[in-house]
């Protein structure tokens, strides 16, 4: 047996041990109400709730080693005399010092991230409002006339204006029906997906631990 | 993952070149995978000479003369005479330009490429030999893929060392870019000239209260003001500071509803920003406070919790090890709170900013939760799914929508508040404690303070809920402008022995308790099974009950829901003996009932206890809101030169395809 074959069944198992014990865990109805069950329930909840308590503890590490290689990467890219490296380094080590002097002062949050990211959902705003505008020049047929009427009824139906009032009932409409129904289409595909996804991973198809 | 794919000098390598023999590091010590024997292949088919193998190229080149043997793109550019060149997009034209420009002083790269006016430089890319990517293997649709692109940009070969490279310099400014600097200075102007003039007052405000229709915002505003000073609030910050400017101001305003009544919101994210982010409006709502040594402190009026890791898996944790979670706050001390599980706090409360998260929490917290509602806002990107999401689940109440929801909110509040106050002044009158200026003088109940953050969490006060009347001490003053000048009873030594009509929830499922004896009255408050209330009336029919809450409203409980009983008043307390102990030495007040349907019903008072450990107004009373007009106005503005930007631009390149079309068909 290869390192693919070991991993595939480490992680057959603890899949397969992770969902059921979710899934019997904790349910002490489905033993009936026979004396011991909760106990039964309880024990049975255990190795999944140990399982996905350390997949938690793995994945913040997981966060202290992508700022480690980060801070790894750019140190090499700075040798190379990136400049755009040497400022994120700056950055890291002012905000790293700042943080320490002041501790647990947000101004720099407040007064820089906050404002460049907001600034950039304007920007956002901004080219979609541009790309709405040049939808016809990229697609001059029946499809990009339709969504041009249906972003212009949503927008339209989002002015506080008395006059535009059958248009705001319209576009709740659209919402409400259209929107709604797609909005459950994708939730029921996300579900579907989750399930194929997580089937794959607990039956060792997916490439990501076969070595 | 550090190192570039070379696409210029990348060589395949032979596919039938043997394997090495020998094999780095620990995998020369691991068996071999063993060769499995080859199935038989598909028989080979005798190829068709009527029918030419054509590459898979895109139908631009396809389209070129076939005189040009590698085309690059500048020429497929220069001889495709059927497209016009401004029909391209911005980016071919731009592309396009700066080859020009760039072939232009490159002499010696003209030569290399025979017979072409017209240059697409290709970017110099330096070669970094290793890394991990260079590495990697290509399928082979992938490498006709890089062949392809090689071929339309004009990339030197491998190998072909004849071509110079060529460091290309993009012009400062393209005419191409003149209609998107139009429209991007039109729509800035706009949405910033009601910031300038109040002569740009389009639109209307949102409503002062949320329309009738929408009983889901209603029931949340509802459930947030019966909070008392015993309840934990949860709130989710889900947000981070791309959307601070439209979610802020509904997380500030939770905030400082929840903080307003004493209640204890606890702040936790699966977003290590968005917890950063909470403490900045924990600092605002202080900052907004006039008088000193009132500020919200941690550890004592709010709790900032650990941060969530892992997405849905964090959220997981949440719901099933609420107790761990609650125990270490964000910086990594303990907070004293012991809770058992999440139905411990009264609500979850939880502001999203991407419908992913309303999913998460949806899915993962929601089912976990017996008792407590969840209670959801979101921006307007999220709104269409978490819709779905509140609509479906009876765990999710909302949901709250973006800015001008978050407008109506604060109206509503400080309207009630507004009134407290007021109500508070005029009572006051002949009481010193009872002024507003007094409250802040009042000493806090630092005892309680001080024992909260060690207080084992305990069940919202309306597990079991004292009668709204009767242990009530006091005269009750009379409010401002109403006729009801109710005097309440004095309390007596047979009071306990009194027996009173209540009714016992049993239906295992959460119980609503609304407005009016129909389902479609708004919701003021959620009950679990077992919680008793004291009737006050029936309907006609004797299908609902209309009882007395803790809070000192009245609400409607449908019939089937519950069972009648009679009881003593000892009996119907159950060791609540304390609580009407504590409520015979707080003042009582009037407090006016916001009226939340235009019209419908009409304004009216219920009891509640005020000022010491009850509503402090100042906390919501005291915000700055002289942005929020000008604010909702350059969103009204801005939408509106939105739609006249895309109607207009649209019909310009409709009116264009169509005369472009009417053309192509006459020449042909």
């Amino acid at each position: 047996m290869g390192r693919a074959g070991l991993a595939g069944i480490v992680a057959f198992a603890v899949g397969l041990t992770t969902v059921l014990s979710l899934l019997l865990g904790n349910n002490p109805a489905l033993f009936g109400d026979q004396p011991g069950s909760e106990e039964l329930a309880r024990r049975l909840a255990l190795p999944g709730d140990v399982l996905l308590r350390l997949l938690v503890i793995v994945i913040a590490l997981s966060i202290v080693i992508g700022i480690v290689n980060l801070l790894y990467i750019h140190i090499g890219r700075l040798t190379r005399g990136k400049f755009y490296s040497a400022v994120l380094l700056a950055s890291f080590a002012f905000t790293i010092f700042w943080l320490t002097v002041n501790r647990g002062d947000t101004s720099l949050l407040e007064a820089v991230q906050v404002p460049i990211e907001s600034a950039l959902a304007a920007l956002l705003f901004l080219s979609l409002a541009l790309g709405g505008a040049r939808v016809m020049q990229k697609r001059a047929d029946i499809w990009g006339l339709l969504f041009v009427a249906v972003v212009l009824s949503v927008l339209l139906g989002s002015l506080p204006l008395a006059e535009l009032a059958p248009v705001r009932a319209f576009s709740a409409w659209l919402l409400a029906v259209p929107v709604s129904a797609g909005a459950r289409a994708i939730l029921l595909g996300i579900a579907l997906g989750t399930i194929v996804v997580g089937v794959r991973a607990v039956l060792g198809l997916d490439r990501s631990y076969r070595g | 993952m550090s190192e570039e794919f070379n696409w210029l000098d990348y060589a395949e390598p032979d596919e039938e070149a043997p394997a090495p023999s020998a094999r780095p590091g620990l995998r020369r010590f691991l068996p071999r995978r063993p060769t499995l024997p080859s199935l038989p292949g598909r028989p080979r088919l005798p190829s068709l000479p009527s029918i030419p193998s054509l590459p898979r190229l895109p139908r631009l080149r396809r389209r070129a003369q076939p005189a040009l043997d590698k085309p690059s793109a500048a020429d497929l550019l220069s001889v495709h005479e059927e497209r016009p060149l401004d029909e391209l997009d911005d980016r071919l034209q731009s592309l396009r330009e700066r080859a020009v420009a760039s072939s232009q002083p490159e002499a010696e790269a003209r030569q290399a490429l025979y017979d072409v006016d017209e240059l697409l430089a290709a970017p110099e890319i330096l070669r970094k030999p290793g890394g991990v990517i260079s590495a990697a293997a290509l399928s082979k649709a992938q490498r006709q893929q890089v062949e392809l692109l090689k071929d339309i940009v004009g990339a030197p070969q491998a190998g072909d060392a004849s071509v110079s490279r060529i460091r290309l310099s993009p012009p400062l400014f393209s005419l191409s870019a003149i209609p998107r600097i139009i429209g991007t200075a039109v729509l800035l102007l706009m949405a910033s000239l009601p910031f300038v003039s109040s002569d740009f007052a389009e639109g209307e405000l949102p409503p002062s209260e949320f329309h009738e229709d929408r009983h889901g915002p209603t029931t949340l505003y509802n459930l947030l003001d019966n909070l008392t000073p015993a309840d934990y609030v949860l709130v989710a910050f889900e947000y981070g500071p791309t959307a601070a400017g439209e979610l802020d101001a509904i997380a500030e305003l939770f905030l400082r509803h929840i903080v307003a009544q004493r209640a204890v919101p606890l702040i936790v994210s699966s977003n290590p920003i968005a917890i950063a982010h909470a403490q900045n409006i924990i600092s605002r709502v202080n900052r907004s406070v006039a008088f000193s040594g009132e500020s919200l402190r941690h550890g004592r009026d709010y709790f900032i919790l650990r941060y969530l890791p892992g997405g849905p898996l964090g959220l997981r944790e949440l719901s099933e090890n609420f107790a761990d979670v609650a125990r270490v706050s964000y910086k990594g001390t303990l907070t004293g709170l012991q809770f058992d599980s999440l139905d411990d706090v009264t609500y979850v409360v939880m502001i999203a900013e991407r419908a992913e998260d309303m999913r998460n929490w949806a899915e993962q917290v929601a089912p976990q939760l017996d008792r407590t509602p969840l209670l959801a806002a979101s921006g307007y990107a999220a709104a269409p799914l978490a819709q779905v999401y509140a609509d479906s689940m009876d765990e999710i109440v909302g949901l709250v929508v973006g800015y001008r929801d978050a407008y109506t909110y604060a109206e509503m509040l400080e309207a009630n508040f507004a009134e407290l106050l007021r109500d508070a002044s005029e009572l006051g009158s002949g009481s010193a404690e009872a002024s507003p200026a007094k409250i802040d003088e009042q000493p806090r109940n630092e005892a309680a303070q001080a024992e909260r953050p060690l207080a084992t969490a305990v069940p919202p006060a309306s597990a079991i809920p004292p009668p709204a009347v009767a242990p009530l001490p006091t005269t009750t003053p009379r409010p401002p402008n109403t006729e009801t000048p109710t005097e309440t009873a004095l309390p007596t030594a047979t009071a306990t022995q009194q027996m009173i009509s209540v009714v016992e929830v049993t239906s295992p499922r959460q119980v609503r308790i609304r407005r009016g004896p129909t389902t479609a009255d708004d919701i003021l408050q959620l009950a679990q099974a077992g919680d008793m209330f004291q009737i006050i009336a029936t309907n006609g029919d004797g299908s609902w009950y209309n009882i007395a809450l803790s809070n000192g409203l009245d609400g409607w409980i449908a019939g089937i829901l519950v069972e009648e009983k009679a009881l003593s008043m000892a009996e119907f307390l159950g060791g609540g003996g304390e609580a009407s102990a504590r409520l015979s030495d707080e003042r009582v007040y009037l407090r006016r009932e916001w009226s939340l349907s235009l019209g419908k019903n009409r304004p009216r008072y219920y009891q509640s206890n005020a000022p010491i450990t009850g509503d402090i107004p100042e906390y919501v009373l005291m915000r700055d809101r002289s942005a929020e007009v000008p604010r909702l106005r350059a969103m009204t503005l801005g939408t509106l030169t939105t739609v006249v930007t895309i109607a207009l631009g649209n019909v310009i390149f409709a009116l264009s395809a169509l005369r472009r079309r009417q053309r192509n068909g006459e020449r042909k």
